[in-house]
């Protein structure tokens, strides 16, 4: 009798090697879609966590604007701001007392009702937490005055009048205390626990468990929110976010199905590859995100006005904008996006014009101006397209006779050396988000001198003319009355050149073709999910 | 042993405090303000001031590692700027997935790197070992970018086989935590097919990251054998008569294999730090994408308890490979 052929060790390996294999193969399929007929892909970037009182940029937006409310919200293109669970606003006439009538019959995730309570809770809660949405509030608005007049009307009174009070109302998400307090850990406002969770009225609520920072979040239909579905019959049911980090993993994802839509940051050479395919497109929309090159206005030769102009006729900007940037982008001369109210359009900006560039180089020669000592750029170095364009600046200097040197950094770096005059590079990159939509976002916060230390001013300008005009437009409330005040502001501005104003971007968003409905608004980049249907 | 054991665990601590007190130093020298980093892009510098005092970064360096080195005693690895979670419990939500991707890594690295070793050792100068040796000359030049991409083309774009990135599906809904590695979470929750989608999530990663560890394997169990071949035992018990497969497997490999041990132990701390790129390109959520975005965000608590955490696995590693040496050669176990 003869013994087995295979020892049983051996035997149990086959096995053992042979049920993975077949494992594998049993889950292979020719097609790569992940997502079914009513499951969302979203490749957008998720926020540093999901609570709205601490983190607010443009990943928060998109993340809030699905599972929060606010009391007014920015809809449509270009921004418009609307009643969302505030019906109405009332505000007196100096500006100080601003009161909000809500909705009836709001609810939140839990099935609880909202009342003005929550309201008060929410600002209270934002206050004390002090951090980034708080920023526009923190010198005006003490807790206690925010205060509930009736469980439907809540009351903000201002201990300065602040014009860009109501343009920043959509920045706060408002909250159920009925879910945090029960999870506050010494008095900390459930910071801890509200940054793993929801606890929110908004279309989509968070799914229990369905998160892990910067690697997903899966959020579900809120079937019970105020607005209703009724506009849309067919809306996602899941949104699952699954942020990609890399260009070429997030374009292949796109190009196989395995994501309905990328972030925002295409790079332009992606874009003829991705409209070739039958499965996706480029959508291409104008944003309020401005690309600038900071110049130290304190450190010679910034410090000479002769020697900002000769920089600032130095940047080839058409260049820039239609070679590197493959036209996706639109020259913006101004220090503001220029699809926003209170540019000054007759003002001229600088052109690309070094023979301009060399007679402010001469004249600030004749003024004393260190032109020859060695100046630095410091760029993003993650973003290629900051380390394209400082070299493309680089090359042109060099033709002028200036020294400049391209130094890679990275963004906290970088913000942090802004906090004082001597640390702030010779000059940086950046762009300017929408935080909220009023020119305070943008000039008012970048040339105002009592925002030195923030990386917004950190070109440190000073000019107590444009100071007064900024104060005065940041007190007045009406827009017609503070519309010539930032125009005056700007014109003086941009006379002075602090700075290098590039271009206003163009997002360039790849998009499954099954993906309808989508309504875009500069905040919030076209995120919001309840209008979106998936077609097929 | 168990004294062996002890004696290396006492002697880790000292080295790891070390590494902790270099680390917390250097990182003081990176510009960026972890008060800053805190309080948020829109942040006030009163609202930054406020975070700085309440961190208690305004006190002298001395006072804050003090300070850190107690927190650390009793496991509070502190708070990211970042995410605003406790540091220890980000980690532990993404040590598992780093650790099933390493241990799948060095898996493909040793089982398939030692025999092709040996099969090169054994063909010395003939085609085969030729072969192998492009092969891993190959696989340690190879860029893992570039290696990564060319696989994702093949295996999810052309043929459709293997997903592109991620650890599960979108659609699939995630098994109950317990261990916190997903294939084992699926067993216990007997979700079949959560275990299939995982296991076909982890084979591309895997592969790319095994690449340089199994280059490294081949070439120097080739050169182990290549040097117990010419041993007199191997010449006394070929003349014994021992059969060929039995002398290769088991007395010349065990023999060969202490350098590429030692190089195992070197690896796994290697792929847990060098994972960093394969983790970004296939979205894989281990510690190494956590890692870039705290480097990026200027994140110091997060990049002081992944230092932490990677010197200590490169201690225990260290141990470990300490014990299989002794095992292999108990001699080493007398002496030591």
């Amino acid at each position: 009798m003869s013994g087995p052929v295979l020892g049983r060790r051996k035997a149990g390996a086959l096995v053992a090697g042979a049920a993975i294999a077949g494992t594998v193969a049993a889950g292979t399929l020719r097609t790569a879609s992940a997502a079914d007929a009513s499951t969302f892909v979203s490749g957008f970037g998720l926020p540093a966590n999901l609570d709205p009182h601490q983190v607010y940029d443009v990943p928060m937006q998109a993340m809030m604007l699905n599972a929060y409310d606010n009391l007014y919200r920015y809809q449509n293109d270009p921004p418009q701001i609307v009643p969302w669970l505030a019906e109405s606003h009332t505000v007196t006439p100096d500006g100080l007392v601003w009161e909000f009538k809500l909705r009836s019959g709001i609810k939140f995730h839990d099935g609880s009702p909202m009342t003005s309570e929550d309201v008060v809770y929410s600002f209270r809660r934002m206050l004390a937490l002090g951090l980034a949405p708080a920023g526009a509030f923190l010198k005006i608005l003490k807790p206690e005055s925010v205060t509930a007049v009736d469980p439907l009307t809540v009351r903000f009174k201002l201990e300065t009048a602040y014009a860009p009070f109501f343009a920043a109302i959509p920045s706060i998400s408002i909250v159920n205390p009925r879910m945090i307090e029960p999870n506050v850990k010494s008095g900390d406002w459930g910071k801890s626990w509200l940054a793993s969770n929801g606890a929110g009225s908004g279309s989509y609520r968070i799914v229990p468990a369905g998160y892990r920072p910067l690697e997903y979040l899966d959020m579900e239909i809120f079937d019970d929110h105020f607005m209703g579905w009724a506009h849309n019959p067919k809306p996602v049911r899941k949104l699952a976010c699954r942020p990609t980090r890399e260009t070429s993993t997030r374009v292949l994802a796109l190009l196989n199905g395995s994501l309905d839509c990328t972030d925002n940051n295409l790079p332009a050479d992606q874009v003829a590859q991705i409209n070739a395919s039958k499965i996706a497109y480029v959508q291409k929309d104008m944003v309020m995100r401005i690309f600038i090159i900071r110049m130290n206005n304190t450190k010679p030769p910034f410090d000479n006005l002769n020697a900002r102009l000769c920089f600032a006729h130095a940047f080839n900007y058409m260049g820039f904008i239609n070679d590197i940037l493959g036209g996706y982008a639109t020259r913006d001369p101004y220090p503001m996006p220029d699809n926003l109210w209170g540019i000054p359009k007759d003002a001229k900006g600088y052109d690309y014009d070094l023979k301009k560039a060399k007679e402010y180089y001469a004249k600030a020669v004749a003024q004393g101006a260190p032109m020859k000592r060695p100046v630095e750029l410091h760029v993003q170095s993650e973003n290629e397209q900051s380390v394209q364009g400082a070299q493309l600046f680089q090359s042109d200097l060099a033709q002028i006779g200036i020294n400049m040197k391209v130094v890679g950094n990275i963004w906290s770096n970088l913000t942090a050396a802004a906090a004082k005059p001597d640390t702030t590079p010779d000059m940086w990159v950046h762009w300017v988000s929408t935080y909220f939509v009023d020119p305070e976002n943008w000039v008012g916060q970048m040339y105002d001198s009592q925002f030195h230390g923030t990386w917004k001013a950190s070109a440190y300008y000073k000019n107590p003319e444009v100071d007064t005009l900024l104060r005065k437009a940041r007190t007045t409330i009406k827009q017609e009355d503070r519309e010539p005040l930032y125009q005056e502001a700007i014109r003086k501005i941009m006379a002075d050149s602090p700075d290098i104003w590039v271009y206003n971007s163009m997002q360039l968003q790849g998009l499954n073709k099954r993906v309808k409905g989508r309504r875009f608004c500069t905040v919030g980049q076209g995120a919001e999910m309840r209008w979106i249907t998936l077609d097929g | 042993m168990l004294r062996f054991v002890l004696r290396r665990c006492i002697l880790v601590l000292p080295s790891l405090f070390g590494l902790l007190l270099v680390t917390f130093l250097l990182i003081r020298v990176v510009p960026s303000d972890p008060a800053m980093a805190l309080a948020g892009d829109a942040a006030t510098p009163e609202q930054i001031e406020r975070l700085r005092q309440q961190y208690g970064l305004d006190r002298p360096i001395w006072e804050q590692f003090a300070v850190y080195v107690g927190k650390v005693a009793t496991l509070d690895l502190g708070e990211s700027a970042f995410s605003r979670r406790p540091v220890a419990v980000d980690i532990a939500q993404r040590l598992p997935a780093t650790l099933a991707l390493t241990f799948c890594a060095l898996a493909i690295s040793v089982f398939v790197g030692v025999p092709l070793g040996v099969i090169a050792g054994l063909t010395h100068n003939a085609w085969p070992d030729y072969l192998l040796r492009v092969f891993s000359v190959l696989g340690i030049a190879v860029a893992a970018f570039w290696f990564a991409i060319m696989l994702q083309l093949l295996f999810s774009m052309e043929l459709g086989w293997l997903p592109l990135r991620g650890e599960l599906s979108p659609t699939m809904q995630r098994p109950p935590r317990v261990t916190g590695f997903m294939v084992v979470d699926a067993l216990i929750a007997g979700r079949f097919d959560v275990f299939t989608d995982a296991l076909r999530h982890l084979v591309l990663p895997a592969v790319t990251l095994s690449l340089g560890g199994l280059a490294t394997i081949v070439r120097f169990t080739r050169a182990g054998v290549l040097d117990t071949l010419q041993q007199d035992f191997v010449f006394y018990e070929r003349a014994m008569g021992y059969r060929r497969r039995r002398l290769v497997w088991i007395y010349v490999l065990r023999n060969s294999v202490t350098a590429t041990v030692t190089q195992i132990g070197l690896l796994f701390g290697g792929l847990i730090a060098g994972g960093v790129v394969v983790e970004a390109i296939f979205d894989w959520p281990g510690i190494g994408s956590y890692t870039v975005q705290a480097i990026l965000t200027g994140d110091r608590q997060v990049m002081l308890a992944v230092t932490l955490l990677v010197g200590t696995v490169y201690a225990v590693v260290n141990i470990l490979i300490d014990l299989v040496h002794g095992l292999l050669d108990p001699r080493l176990m007398e002496r030591a």
